[in-house]
């Protein structure tokens, strides 16, 4: 695909590296040429130095014959402004935006922009990951892989810790109790005051956490 | 009429200054703080909020659902067609007025964009110029 990117901040670079790894042809616009040092050295794509609101540049990066055009600079009204001509004047077939303020994100959404508000993202997953606040991290083994400690929970006091096993998502493979660990086997029945070491991939630890959640 | 200005810099008051001369209800969106006492100053009557136009919710305390006409008068034309195109498709306002500050950009105030007219001094000024040597 031919795709325009305009802004060449820590995001656009990034794009650049990313897309053009993936065989797209890429030129970057942006007003400050400073931020082409962010680009790798053998990035062959083209690179316009210009208002990306002033049509003869945005004519010049050949918006009429791209696939695609991503508007990161680092104001929002410019991406909003500029998605728009691209999909209404210059017809171009996919366009996003990146806006910083999510209500207004959720308008351009409704008015037919595609928006990636980076700031709901950015609060949504750190909530999340403070929810897990139970689940102590321990180690990362790979990137999708999590070993935590959780201390055992009031209502599965009792239970067989196969309670927290679940086929192919997380199991418990360490039990600390009276300061000292062992590996416990299916039947092992949790008590009071254990903590819990479990194994949980990491599209899971939302449901670990909701299940040792007190 | 109600008229939403949205900028209230030497443009916006001025403009929300004859508007209450004509008997027109007049509220403007200013977003410095230190602009509203020129605001004040010439358009004592009108109703000022502080805050940022582009912000849908501002938008809305500032009565855009009511509003006969919105005129987006600030310093930044992507800010001003920011405006136009929320008050047009967001809030249905039936008439969008913007203010072209860099004359390069004038090919973006288009109906698409919300923009109903389009002025620009720059282009008013070299017109009449033009007709004064012409």
């Amino acid at each position: 695909m031919r795709i325009i990117i305009l802004g060449c901040g820590r995001v656009g670079a990034g794009l650049v590296q990313h897309l053009s790894l993936h065989g797209h042809e890429i030129t970057i616009v942006d007003s400050d040429p400073s931020g082409f040092a962010r680009l790798a050295p053998g990035f062959h794509g083209r690179m316009i130095v210009g208002d990306v609101l002033d049509r003869q540049v945005l004519l010049e990066a050949q918006i009429e014959r791209s696939d695609a055009l991503v508007a990161v600079t680092t104001s929002d009204d410019v991406n909003i402004v500029v998605a728009r001509l691209a999909r209404l004047i210059f017809r171009v077939p996919r366009v996003v935006a990146r806006v910083y303020d999510p209500p207004k994100a959720e308008i351009y959404h409704r008015l037919g922009i595609q928006t990636v508000t980076t700031t709901a993202w950015t609060i949504n997953r750190i909530s999340e990951l403070i929810s897990y606040s139970e689940l102590e991290p321990i180690a990362n083994v790979g990137d999708q892989v999590e070993i935590v400690a959780a201390s055992a929970p009031p209502l599965l006091v009792g239970q067989p810790i196969s309670r927290l096993t679940h086929p192919g998502e997380s199991r418990v493979v360490a039990i600390s109790r009276s300061g000292k660990t062992f590996l416990p086997q299916s039947g092992t029945l949790i008590e009071a005051g254990d903590l819990l070491h479990l194994v949980v991939i990491s599209a899971a630890l939302g449901r670990v956490a909701a299940q040792l959640r007190h | 009429m109600n008229m939403l200005i949205i900028g209230g810099g030497q443009v916006g008051s001025y403009l929300a200054s004859l508007l209450l001369a004509n008997k027109h209800h007049v509220t403007v969106v200013e977003r410095r703080e230190e602009a509203q006492d020129l605001l004040r100053r010439s358009a004592p009557s009108a109703h000022i909020i502080l805050g940022d136009g582009t912000d849908p919710q501002i938008l809305e305390s500032a009565g855009v659902r009511v509003a006969d006409v919105v005129a987006a008068v600030t310093g930044a034309d992507e800010t001003n067609l920011v405006i136009t195109s929320l008050a047009r498709f967001a809030f249905n306002v039936p008439r969008a007025v913007a203010r072209v500050n860099n004359p390069h950009n004038t090919w973006m105030f288009t109906p698409a964009m919300g923009v109903d007219v389009a002025l620009n001094q720059a282009d008013v000024m070299a017109h009449l110029i033009a007709q004064a040597v012409g």
